[in-house]
């Protein structure tokens, strides 16, 4: 019998699924017991346990290099053994900090000691931008890479996984450890090396298609008792030779809130083509029917739940049209399907909000990020009849092999630690879904951000005048500006009008990231306007250049309110940071997506209140409009959250129902 | 984003069975049955004894699934042969998930058996929790009579065969002659039922009935299995049906069988079996003659017939009768789904909720969905109160918490439990998504009104008292001696002061019979005076004074005995003259038993009748009212310038009313009754105390309620009808008007303290 490594059988023997949720009673107790662990004094704990650590400095600085990594040799084999003590933790913490103060002349802050405590006890930890969570982060990697079970460091994109890798390595390979990061060219035989490393930097997208793969190339195993007797009965590797990942141990996500609560219930889904001509044909004969029915005669739109609806009218004309076409059209239920499919495309899709055409194919743009995502299609045929509605090629639905969200994969973890600039708006839904703590851990230096107050205009054409207004008043006062859009469009409508004043700027939507970090990196120099949509190049230091710091440092204008306040709250967090000055604004209308979406009456109540002075934008803010956004804001959160909420029950629905289908890939 | 369409063709989790090659586990049974009209095929598993339905579409998808095509590729096929009604892919992911969840699907890969052993763990937890929550319909499994059944099928089971129908028919018709004749009888004997002495019995008689019930089920199952397939039994036990242990047994494998009237006859098995007791017993009942055996031969014939009937047979409660009528009608499932019917017409017509679920599959359901959704639910909750009532009419004092606790057991199920998933469907069903607010509101507002007409609004508020009616100047006339009646004069008769009423004669043999005893009495007081007198003078002549001492107190006691003897003879007259009763006044003798009374014997003091004036104006209605009705009316009436509208009917000939006006009101503290005829001993309402063998003391205080009745009214209806001295009569009080709830809560704060 040929062997089989260690780390297989730990991935074969990986659970699969998280805790089911709680429901009814064991809910509310779980939800009392997320309420009262709040009230913990957390961060005051964790910062003294970081003045230990800092008291431990002077034991290490005074080492030679050689004796440093003497101390780290003896540090890895007590992790290993399991037989560390807490006072171990801290030292061993004071090691590390102090090995990459050599290394690479960072030596972390009394916060990011405490930080670093947080991650490793499994916290959610929020820590301003810039106050150097990369750093934080290799503290706890360090440790977990020592008990030598896995450690990945999830990061936002390849750029700052490859980044990260580089740029800390030299402290873990100092610390006796391999580290190593894997982005989506890594071929497969180098990803099992760069799984087995102690620490490994990657995407969530990567992490998580590995495990699919993984899972498909196990087969429709069901956990290691099945793959052993599979394995003893068939003799050879069964498979287990081509599992790249070695099980789920232990991750520190960077920007925890972004992969853990905005891009939760996003599937990422292993697919594969399967050509079917008749249907493409189909997609695109209903792309020329929706073009030939009338709005509010054949169809209704609805905007609040964002669907169209066939009138009666509409089902008898659709029928009329395709009783001649046959094949897929034969049956009523499929015809108004497509149909309806087609309408949707038509007008709940627009160019340039929810998609692009890139190369001659639709590439969905995302809804939060604005970044385009040239490897996802929407599901059950949209795509196509988006496609369709183009007059670009249509590609037929791809099968899909196996699917998992984000969330659920996550929960899979044994240990699962976060860190991101806002977490606290989400700390309940971290609690329910992940048991995770959120940890506030305090800057560096007191933040001196002016936040001014936000400016409320009755239509959107007033609030782009007077957008425009004042990034050429503050352009003349040679401040920098990042204006933040919600979508490409926007944008673009920005870059046109500041084109049109002979204004210069920047406009930053779906490039590649190494590109767009560099680009906001810049953002801080004197006179400059950047116009990105909302989380380009997150992550990213903006310094301020020269003399802006007098000008009132960097302003960050933002041009919606987003569906949740923790956006809001992240785009701000650009201008100040590190105790540098900074000014944030919003500039809203009533006629925005969010208060149209959310709280459509008071709304309208409001735009007939504030009728006219279109030609001078009038700043309308006040008690009322404060609370009509504040409520829609606080709607849409409510709304995702329990979609999320749904997804992950019928996630475990499906579970009961279908073991016979094997767990799921 | 997804698109609105009722049923998408396409699922997200479609990947996860499209390459599976998943077939009904090889045990599994597939019977087909007939419903109006449409096919279904029911899938058993014989070991669980579970079922499942499946329509035509759906057993077209799961028949085609063998083990060798993938899921995929079945889907596929359905799609071509059926179109629009093929499954979607989340249809067929459904259905193929609550297949593997009832053990009915076996796929190509080991079964979850974590999963297995924790779906098992689920349904025995919530099996306890319908035990518990279901307090008044306990059921315990306790023995496997299949293979018991098996070995006798061959005899018993002929039962079920036009043969024996016919003999049925036969034997029901000979019971209904032999009962024809002795239908007073029966009447008779129905009072005696449930006696104490006969509870014994009557169990003993229950069991045996009811033993034969369910074996006829059993039977009759096994039968029809033999012949159809299937039919396995193997269950049976205790039920407790309000505490009351009942045999039981689980005939559910018949749901199975092809023919429909396979199905009823098994369900009326039972009461096929129970009917036919009831005419051997009324048989038995009406030709022996030993006490002991017709007491039994009476009990089975009650139960047999009466019970079954009024039980088993009512479709409106889960016994035989629902399963007969849901199998004639072809309406399996019928309750749930007339209850999710009535949800159907709610959702669609007042909450217009887009696409809601309709639970009838064809016209002709509809109207006896909602039939019986409306009528079993309102009989559901008249029984729950019934059995309430009773329980805490029987129980003894000791046992009262049992009724408490059913009734707030009894009421968390039925009323909190539907009440707190209506709340929660209300506030969170992702259905009601966009119609929340006009389904709140909707409720909201039937509620409010409810609450309005209910708790707000005044309606008239009624008590009732019950009464006798007596004259007003009316004399009591009682027996002053003991003695049997000989004459007397009938009631009604208008009689003057001293006209005889009763002429009674004293005991035979009793010595005073005579007026020679008179006479030797008399002679014996003649004779002890003579001496008494010789004594006296022969002590005056001697004038020994000193001997007279003695001589003296002699002499007294001689006095003394002429004395007694004296007062014996005055006596003895008297007797004499009383045996003769004569009236004390002018007026009419009432005496309502006194045809009774000739040759029954008078004891002193016995009340007889009385003689009262007849002018109809001087009558006066003694009314008896409890303290809380009583309480009210006192308070009311001494409220200034209000009178208290009445309404006074004759207890047996409702139809007349009569108008009155509360005279007085005597308070709280009276405990004798005007009359017996209102006391709980001869079958009026008012409690009085078991030791009291008049029956005129009642076991609480009460109110007595003087009322003038106003007899013209009477007399310008021109009713013959007229309130006479003696009768019972209710009379009926209109309090001020007050909202149901006041009302409700008042009978309710009475009917505890009556309780207690």
């Amino acid at each position: 019998m040929s062997e089989v490594a260690s780390t297989t059988w730990r991935m074969l023997a990986q659970r699969t699924g998280g805790r089911e949720l709680p429901r009814g009673l064991d809910a509310a107790w779980d939800a009392a017991a997320g309420m009262a662990q709040r009230l913990l004094p957390r961060t005051a704990r964790f910062l003294r346990r970081a003045d230990v650590v800092l008291d431990h400095e002077e034991h290490f600085a005074t080492m030679t290099a050689a004796k440093l990594r003497a101390a780290g040799e003896e540090f890895h084999d007590i992790f290993r053994l399991g037989r560390n003590t807490s006072e171990d933790l801290l030292r061993a913490f004071a090691m590390i900090r102090e090995v990459a103060a050599r290394q690479i002349g960072l030596k972390a802050y009394r916060v990011q000691v405490a930080g670093a405590l947080a991650l490793h006890a499994g916290c959610i930890v929020e820590m301003a931008t810039g106050e150097g969570k990369t750093l934080a982060a290799t503290m706890p990697a360090t440790v977990a890479g020592w008990c030598g079970k896995g450690c990945h460091v999830i990061t936002v994109n390849d750029y700052l996984a490859k980044r990260d890798a580089e740029e800390m390595g030299q402290i873990y390979r100092f610390c006796g450890l391999k580290v190593d990061y894997i982005d989506q060219e890594t071929p497969p035989p180098k990803r099992r090396e760069a799984y087995h490393a102690n620490i490994t930097y990657c995407t969530n997208k990567e992490v998580t298609a590995d495990y699919l793969r993984d899972r498909l190339a196990m087969g429709r195993l069901r956990g290691l008792s099945s793959s052993l007797l599979a394995h003893i009965a068939d003799g050879n590797q069964s498979g287990t030779d081509r599992v790249v990942q070695r099980g789920l141990n232990y991750a520190i996500i960077d920007e925890a809130d972004s992969v853990l609560v905005d891009e939760g219930v996003t599937p990422l889904i292993i697919s594969g083509q399967a050509p079917n001509a008749e249907q493409v044909q189909a997609f695109q004969q209903a792309a020329g029917i929706a073009g030939q029915m009338l709005g509010d005669v054949h169809y209704r739109v609805n905007h609040k739940y964002r669907e169209v609806n066939l009138t009666k009218a509409g089902k008898t004309f659709a029928a009329e049209l395709t009783s001649q076409l046959g094949g897929i059209w034969a049956g009523q239920r499929r015809t108004e399907e497509l149909i309806v499919q087609a309408l949707t495309a038509r007008e709940m899709f627009l160019l340039d909000k929810q998609y692009v055409i890139q190369d001659d194919k639709v590439v969905i743009v995302d809804d939060f990020t604005g970044r385009l995502m040239p490897d996802r299609e929407w599901r059950d045929g949209l795509h196509q009849a988006v496609s369709a509605k183009e007059n670009v090629e249509v590609q037929p639905p791809k099968d899909t092999y196996a699917r998992m969200s984000f969330q659920r994969f996550f929960r899979m973890y044994r240990r699962l630690s976060g860190m991101t600039g806002t977490a606290v708006e989400a700390s309940g839904e971290f609690w329910q879904f992940y048991h995770t703590p959120v940890v506030v851990v305090p800057t560096n230096k007191p933040c001196i951000r002016k936040q001014l107050p936000s400016r409320v205009y009755a239509t959107q054409a007033a609030k782009w005048r007077a957008v425009i207004d004042e990034i050429s008043r503050t352009h003349e006062r040679g401040q920098p500006l990042l204006v933040g859009t919600r979508s490409v469009r926007d944008s673009e409508k920005i870059s046109v009008m500041l084109t049109e004043l002979g204004l210069e700027h920047v406009v930053l939507n779906a490039v590649r990231h190494a590109e767009e970090a560099q680009i906001v990196a810049q953002a801080g120099q004197p006179g400059r306007i950047t116009v990105a949509t909302n989380m380009a190049g997150r992550g990213t230091d903006i310094k301020l250049g020269r003399g802006v710091a007098d000008l009132g440092g960097l302003y960050v204008l933002a041009t919606d309110r987003q569906e949740s306040g923790r956006i809001d709250r992240q785009l701000a967090g650009r201008a100040g940071r590190m105790g540098d000055p900074g000014m944030a604004c919003r500039f809203v209308s009533l006629e925005d997506d969010l208060p149209k979406r959310y709280a459509i009456k008071m709304a309208r109540f409001l735009r007939k209140r504030h009728r006219g002075g279109d030609e001078t934008p009038r700043d309308i803010a006040g008690p009322l409009t404060r609370r009509l956004f504040n409520r829609a804001q606080r709607r849409a959160e409510h709304t995702a959250f329990k979609q999320r909420r749904a997804v992950l029950r019928t996630d475990h629905w499906l579970d009961e129902y279908l073991g016979f289908a094997g767990i799921e890939r | 984003m997804t698109v609105p369409i009722d049923r998408p063709t396409f699922s997200e989790s479609w990947y996860r069975v499209a390459s599976l090659r998943p077939r009904l586990r090889s045990a599994v049974q597939v019977f087909r049955q007939h419903f109006r009209g449409q096919m279904w095929h029911v899938l058993q598993d014989p070991g669980a004894n579970q079922f499942f339905r499946l329509n035509d579409t759906g057993y077209h998808f799961v028949g085609l699934l063998d083990g060798r095509r993938t899921v995929a590729e079945v889907w596929n096929v359905c799609n071509e042969q059926l179109g629009d009604a093929a499954p979607t892919q989340g249809e067929a992911i459904a259905l193929l998930g609550q297949l593997y969840t009832s053990n009915l699907l076996q796929a190509d890969i080991p079964p979850d058996a974590q999963g297995l052993f924790r779906r098992y763990r689920q349904r025995v937890g919530r099996e306890v929790r319908g035990y518990l929550t279901n307090l008044l319909f306990i059921r315990i499994p306790l023995i496997d009579p299949d293979r018991f059944l098996d070995r006798w099928v061959g005899v018993f089971g002929k039962i079920f065969s036009a043969v024996s129908l016919i003999c049925w028919l036969a034997l029901m018709s000979t019971g209904a002659y032999f009962l024809l004749g002795r239908t007073d009888e029966l009447g008779n004997q129905a009072m005696d039922i449930l006696r104490t002495a006969n509870l014994p019995l009557l169990a003993v008689s229950f069991w045996i009935v009811k033993i034969i019930h369910e074996f006829g089920h059993g039977f009759a199952c096994k039968k029809f299995g033999l012949q159809a397939g299937g039919g396995e039994v193997h269950t049976m036990g205790i039920m407790f049906l309000i505490f009351m242990p009942l045999p039981y047994v689980d005939a559910s494998s018949a749901w199975a069988f092809r023919s429909k009237w396979h199905r009823v006859v098994v369900g009326g098995a039972g009461m096929f079996c129970e009917l036919a007791i009831a005419a051997v017993a009324a048989i038995v009942w009406a030709n022996v003659r030993q006490p002991m055996v017709q007491a039994l031969a009476y009990n089975c014939m009650f139960i047999a017939s009466v019970t079954t009937l009024l039980f088993n047979g009512n479709p409106l409660l889960r016994y035989d009768g629902y399963y007969i009528l849901s199998d004639i009608l072809e309406i399996p499932n019928f309750a749930q789904r007339s209850k999710s019917y009535l949800y159907y017409l709610v959702k669609r017509y007042i909450w217009a909720v887009r696409n809601p679920k309709n639970p009838a599959n064809i016209s002709g359901e509809k109207a006896w969905f909602v039939f019986y959704g409306i009528a079993s639910t309102i009989y559901r909750l008249f029984i729950l109160i019934v059995i309430l009532m009773f329980l805490s009419d029987r129980l003894p004092d000791e046992l009262k918490f049992i009724a408490t606790t059913v009734a707030v057991v009894s009421g968390t199920v039925w009323l909190c439990t539907p009440i707190f998933k209506f709340v929660k469907y209300l506030a969170i069903s992702g259905e009601l998504a966009r119609v929340r607010n006009r389904a709140v509101t909707s409720t909201l507002l039937t509620v409010t009104s409810i609450i309005l007409a209910v708790g707000v609004l005044p309606m008239p508020d009624r008590v009732r008292a019950v009464g006798v009616v007596e004259p007003l100047g009316l004399t009591v006339v009682y027996s002053r001696t003991d003695g049997y009646v000989a004459n007397f004069l009938p009631s009604g008769t208008n009689v003057a002061t001293g006209s005889v009423l009763i002429n009674a004669v004293p005991r035979t043999g009793d010595p005073r019979q005579s007026d020679l005893f008179i006479d030797s009495l008399n002679s014996e007081l003649t004779a002890k005076r003579q001496i008494l007198k010789a004594e006296y003078d022969r002590i005056n002549k001697q004038g020994d004074w000193a001997l007279a001492e003695t001589e003296h107190a002699i002499v007294a006691l001689r006095g003394k005995e002429a004395k007694a003897k004296k007062e014996q003879i005055n006596r003895l007259e008297n007797d004499i003259r009383n045996l003769t009763i004569r009236s004390p006044t002018n007026g009419v003798w009432i005496s309502p038993d006194v045809d009774r009374l000739k040759g029954n014997f008078l004891q002193t003091g016995q009340q007889i009748g009385l003689v009262a004036n007849r002018n109809p104006e001087n009558l006066i209605v003694r009314a008896v009212a409890p303290q809380e009705i009583g309480a009210l009316l006192y308070e009311l009436q001494n409220r200034k310038n209000h009178t208290i509208p009445l309404e006074i009917r004759i207890k047996g000939r409702p139809g007349q009313a009569f108008s009155g006006k509360i005279d007085k009101i005597l308070d709280s503290a009276q405990d004798v009754l005007p009359s017996a005829a209102l006391g709980y001993a001869v079958g009026g309402p008012i409690v009085t105390r078991p030791d009291d063998r008049q029956g005129l003391m009642t076991a609480e205080g009460f109110f007595e309620i003087h009322i003038t009745p106003q007899t013209d009214n009477a007399g310008a209806s021109g009713s013959e009808v007229m309130l006479l001295p003696g009768q019972r009569v209710v009379v009926r009080f209109d309090m001020p008007k007050k909202p149901l709830v006041a009302q409700w809560w008042r009978s309710l704060l009475q009917l505890i303290q009556k309780k207690q």
